[in-house]
């Protein structure tokens, strides 16, 4: 089953945005770009998507929807304090980037957002059916 | 035969294996029980001056689902990723998100302060701090001379 037809198709290629958000005013040292894992569901009124972004804050998440592409960009600040030593890692710290690939039937202007304890849902509305328009028809 | 070559083939490895063991056990690691072990959840750790740092990603739990306990020289994390409520198998459309319950114990070294423990959870990152007891004075032990036989 391809998440293509109904909505969204997520594109294996990964690139930064050409136009970064302001999130990424800092660059600092080179950071490890991860790969969230997601969830699509779907619900009678459109799509939902969920993605784990531990470490991410609203300050620090950057969404956008840019010709039909949805792109997630989520900084992790590192809050380990300065001359802490690391004896023993296990994962790795870094930011995460995905974006996906909206369809014509959702509606762009309606899509929400919440991002809590780490994990985003974004709402992705069905655009409204367009409905038959009855035209009048005069005579003269 | 050579069906059982691969058996051999790995037996070096093994060795070597064993070997990093023996080496790692020569290092004065505070935290034994981490060594080579992958669990569930992912733990980094630091050391700080006066504390040691202790670090899990676990998006989507909330810290009512967390329940840490300091006991005897052991850490236990344990906690509960909700399922989405309401959304049937059939709605998923992808699935890469992981939910359930889980728990992890970590032994932890001597010199920490166990009443002192704390926890906090932001942005589904935990992070306990695990405060070092301040450094005790070697005590000098007095040689009393024995009565010889």
């Amino acid at each position: 089953m391809s998440a293509e037809h109904n909505g969204l198709s997520i594109p294996v290629n990964q690139s930064l945005p050409a136009q970064p958000g302001p999130a990424n005013e800092s660059p600092g040292p080179e950071r490890v770009l991860f790969t969230p894992p997601i969830d699509i569901y779907e619900t009678g009124d459109g799509l939902v998507l969920v993605a784990d972004l531990p470490g991410v804050s609203v300050q620090s998440l950057d969404l956008q929807v840019q010709n039909n592409k949805l792109t997630l960009l989520g900084r992790v600040p590192s809050t380990i304090p300065p001359g802490a030593k690391l004896l023993h890692k296990e994962y790795e710290e870094g930011d995460f980037l995905r974006s996906f690939i909206l369809s014509e039937n959702v509606d762009h202007e309606r899509v929400t957002a919440r991002l809590n304890n780490g994990v985003l849902e974004v709402v992705l509305p069905h655009a409204a059916k367009t409905q038959p328009r009855r035209i009048q028809v005069d005579s003269d | 035969m050579p069906v059982f070559r691969w058996r051999d083939s790995w037996e070096p490895f093994r060795d070597l294996e064993r070997q990093v063991d023996r080496l790692l056990e020569g290092l004065p690691f505070p935290f034994p029980v981490l060594r080579f072990e992958r669990q569930f959840p992912p733990v980094n750790l630091y050391e700080l001056d006066d504390e040691f740092l202790l670090t899990a990603e676990l998006p989507g739990t909330s810290s009512e689902n967390l329940e840490l306990t300091v006991s005897g020289g052991v850490l236990t994390l344990k906690g509960k990723r909700p399922a989405p409520a309401g959304i049937a198998d059939e709605q998923f459309r992808r699935h890469e998100r992981v939910w359930g319950s889980w728990e992890r114990s970590i032994n932890i070294p001597d010199q920490v302060q166990e009443e002192r423990v704390s926890a906090e959870f932001t942005d589904g990152i935990l992070k306990i701090h695990l405060p070092k007891a301040p450094d005790t004075k070697p005590r000098k032990i007095q040689v009393v001379q024995g009565n010889n036989p």
